[in-house]
């Protein structure tokens, strides 16, 4: 065999050093490297964004994930718009509404000024259009059954449309505030993931899968210019990889970063930590009334009265949440403070409880396996339990397992899981979330008093008058009484963004809104 | 030796067959549905029939088999369910950011066993044997995760020199100077156990063959010791050297999957993760078969080319 001789050898070291001088070019880092800041808003940049999960072309309208929520918040706008704090709707292409008394319609004047992205005018067939594919079951969308209670479409006036529902539905401002407003002739690009034609403040440029999202600054947007030119998310599945991406430089912005790594930004002033504390979600145990021993409420009593809601919100979560049992915020018309404590840590109740059953048989309590969240709550929630005599074996399971048995409320025994959509209309929690349903949920807790309580709140006209606080006093009594969950933090999202980054927003349904962002030159 | 290879053909598809047939009932008894999966934990009865009829998952199971097979052959691979988009555009996507990823991890572990084995040799310094040979076991213990976290901690957050992951911007051609940079850490991650292993293999065998006669001989007419060990040692030592190369390209396909979620690095180890926790049937089905297919076309070439080295095979393989 030939040896290369020194000369060779010479060749290759050169080589070498000259591709070691290319790499000094330019520095990778140099080129995502933030610019100085100027403190006014200014035009330009692109905002780089590390999203945990992907966009899911199928269930883009319904599944929540990092990539999806961005291109609903970025490229569409809604009819009406809520403030984090409240249900007090804004307008957004719709300019105005007026409620029928009896709440069986809405009249809805629109503006006239919007186009879509491809230059199409918008008009009320869009809305119409919208609203009846949100009610296609295929899309799975969480307010499905209130869109297709929307059963009559008025589009005479291309610029005001009125809608007509076959019921009263006190949370229609609900499905007007999250319905994406689509466009007809290109919604087959949707699914596809091909292309996505908005009136949003930036315009869609690809999808990538399992890589990048690109966006565009939409120049024509109604609400004036965005600053940013365009933003860049890229899919970072790892909150390690998304901490240490932002640390040196290749992003501005974190969707996915844990609690922990949010407070450690938060102490440091070259990153800024935003709460979204109108959107919020609900972590939760659950209790399958098909277990025998889960069929007694007083061992859900006393799992409810056990569990130190305290020490889950200030380990896991950092302290940022509320540890209360109930899920409304305090902002909410169905808040109860006195109801969202009554479970509040009594071990001593939960011990009179237990000692009441006699022998308590071993629970298995399932969580996310790989989650360090749930894995965290459930280590709390099993420690709990063994100080008032209830014994729980901790059983991971597979994520596609874990929907599985939920979807077909056939879980062991308990459970930790999330929900969200208490941040909306009352009625919306019982009608849309799937562990609250009435009809139907995972823990198999079926009530005619509590079906009746959340049709009331549903039916009620005004969600916040007088009947609708009746029915929503009928949910938490329920709830509180029966026990079929007990939740255990209500928290929102934590945003980090480095400091360059400024005039992020967000939905109540965590989608991020851009149009307003600017980035420090 | 045409006919020989004829006659392992059939044995070959069969086996595919058999394995595609198995994959596809395999991911059917397993527990998730991918209806399930995409229709999150609101969604109401109505809206699960309607997605699984819209997948075509509500046709009988041999149904779904042969509408598969027949897509196959026409080399239509799909449509994913839960990623999205053709199965077949993932697949190349994923498998070009794989084969950069190892290809440049295997230059990189190549060059620098080369380099510290011919040192450790010419120099021969007990100093310089002990550094090597710590550097080699910290590369074979350390688990690729930590390594990769510590690469990351130190190349990319305390001193950022490097990007901490992603792909290249711009793909890899239109900027090679941001794209070596992009490379460098998850590859040399990667490459760290092979080059450790390949390293400490190849300075024993070259130190085997400063102990030949010959060696001895050339040392006697005054060689000097560079040109012993690089001319007459290193081309003795570089075959057995080869097949522990090859052995260890398999831990390189393997340690990409562990690299791509830590460098956020998009090929197939990530591509196949997703797939599975979604349940994503079309995907996982194909990356798997693509497996077999890739393990039965090696074992064939590997018993024509014994087949062809030693005529007995043949001979034996006619009776």
């Amino acid at each position: 065999m030939n040896v290369p001789h020194r000369q060779a050898w010479l060749r290759l070291l050169t080589a070498a050093v000259a591709l070691c001088l290319l790499s000094a070019c330019t520095s990778a880092v140099g080129e995502q490297a933030r610019r100085r800041s100027s403190g006014e808003p200014v035009d330009g940049g692109t905002l780089r964004v590390a999203a945990l999960t992907d966009l899911i072309p199928a269930s883009v309208f319904g599944q929540s994930s990092n990539g999806g929520n961005a291109v609903i918040g970025l490229v569409y706008d809604s009819l009406v718009e809520y403030p984090h704090d409240s249900l007090e709707a804004r307008p957004a292409l719709a300019t105005s509404w007026k409620v029928a008394k009896d709440g069986r319609s809405i009249h809805l004047e629109l503006r006239d000024d919007v186009r879509f992205h491809d230059g199409k005018p918008f008009t009320s067939e869009d809305v119409k259009f919208s609203i009846r594919t949100i009610a296609d079951p295929k899309w799975a969308v969480q307010l499905q059954r209130t869109a297709a209670a929307v059963t009559g479409f008025d589009t005479s006036d291309p610029h005001a449309i009125t809608l007509t529902f076959d019921r009263p539905l006190s949370n229609i401002l609900d499905l007007l505030d999250i319905v994406p407003i689509v466009d007809k002739d290109t919604f087959s690009q949707v699914k596809a993931g091909t292309g996505y034609n908005g009136t949003g403040a930036f315009r869609f440029d690809e999808w990538k899968p399992n890589s990048e999202i690109s966006f565009s600054r939409n120049d024509d947007y109604w609400g004036g210019k965005p600053h940013l030119d365009g933003v860049d998310v890229k899919i970072v599945p790892d909150p390690q990889a998304q901490a240490a991406g932002i640390r040196s430089g290749q992003y501005d912005l974190l969707l996915g970063a844990t609690a922990r790594d949010a407070e450690t930004f938060s102490k440091d002033p070259k990153y800024e930590v935003l709460d979204f504390e109108g959107a919020t979600q609900q972590t939760y145990v659950g209790f399958n009334l098909k277990n025998p021993d889960l069929k007694d409420v007083r061992l859900r009593q006393a799992v409810a009265f056990a569990v130190d809601r305290e020490r889950i919100l200030d380990e896991v979560y950092r302290g940022e949440g509320i540890a209360q049992n109930l899920s409304w915020s305090p902002g909410s018309p169905a808040y109860d403070e006195k109801a969202a404590h009554h479970y509040d840590r009594d071990v001593d109740k939960a011990r009179e409880l237990v000692d009441g059953l006699g022998s308590v048989a071993s629970l298995p309590l399932q969580y996310i396996a790989g989650d360090p969240t749930a894995e965290a709550v459930a280590q709390i929630v099993q420690a709990n339990l063994d100080d008032v005599g209830i014994t729980v074996d901790l059983e991971p399971v597979e994520y596609a397992q874990m929907y599985q048995r939920l979807v077909g409320a056939d879980y062991d025994g308990l459970w930790i899981f999330g929900h969200t959509y208490a941040q909306y209309t009352p009625a919306t929690l019982p009608v849309s979330a799937y562990p609250f349903n009435a009809e139907h949920n995972a823990s198999n807790f079926l009530s005619p008093g509590y079906a009746a309580h959340a049709d009331q709140a549903w039916a009620a006209a005004a969600p916040d008058g007088p009947k609708a606080k009746r029915a929503y006093a009928g949910l938490n009594a329920d709830m509180v009484d029966n026990v079929w969950l007990t939740d255990l933090v209500t928290f929102w999202p934590r945003l980090v963004t480095t400091s360059a980054i400024h005039d992020i927003d967000y939905t109540k349904r965590t989608e991020l809104i851009a149009r307003d962002a600017w980035k420090d030159q | 030796m045409l006919s020989y290879l004829v006659r392992r053909i059939p044995s070959a598809v069969g086996v595919l067959f058999a394995a595609s047939f198995l994959i596809f009932l395999m991911l059917r008894l397993i527990p998730g549905d991918p209806v399930d999966a995409l229709a999150g934990q609101d969604a109401t009865q109505e809206s699960r029939d309607a997605i699984r009829a819209d997948l075509g998952l509500d046709k009988p199971f041999w149904s779904q088999y042969v509408s598969w097979l027949g897509g196959l052959f026409r080399l239509d691979l799909g449509q994913s369910y839960r990623i999205g988009g053709d199965v077949g555009d993932l697949l190349r996507n994923g498998a070009l950011n794989t084969v950069v990823l190892t290809v440049a991890a295997l230059l990189i572990a190549l060059v620098l066993a080369l380099v510290t084995s011919l040192v450790a040799v010419i120099r021969d310094s007990r100093w310089l044997n002990a550094a090597l040979n710590a550097v080699n076991t910290i590369g074979l213990a350390l688990p690729t995760f930590a390594s990769g976290l510590l690469l990351v901690l130190v190349f990319a957050v305390v001193f950022p020199l490097l990007p901490s992951g992603g792909t290249p911007p711009e793909g890899y051609l239109a900027r090679p100077d941001i794209s070596v940079q992009y490379l460098l850490l998850p590859a040399f991650c990667l490459a760290l156990p092979v080059w450790a292993g390949l390293s400490r293999f190849l300075t024993e065998a070259l130190r085997s063959q400063l102990r030949q006669p010959y060696i001895t001989t050339a040392r006697a007419a005054g060689v000097s010791r560079t040109r012993l060990v690089v001319r007459h040692a290193l081309p003795n030592a570089l075959p057995s050297a080869v097949t522990v190369l090859g052995i260890q390209v398999g831990t390189l396909l393997g340690g990409a999957v562990l690299v791509e979620q830590i460098f956020t690095w998009p090929g197939l180890g990530s591509l196949i993760e997703l797939a599975i926790s979604g349940r994503d049937y079309p995907v996982v089905q194909v990356l798997l078969l693509l497996s077999v297919a890739v393990f039965v076309v090696t074992q064939l070439l590997t018993d024509v080319l014994q087949a062809w080295l030693d005529p007995r095979i043949r001979i034996g393989g006619a009776r």
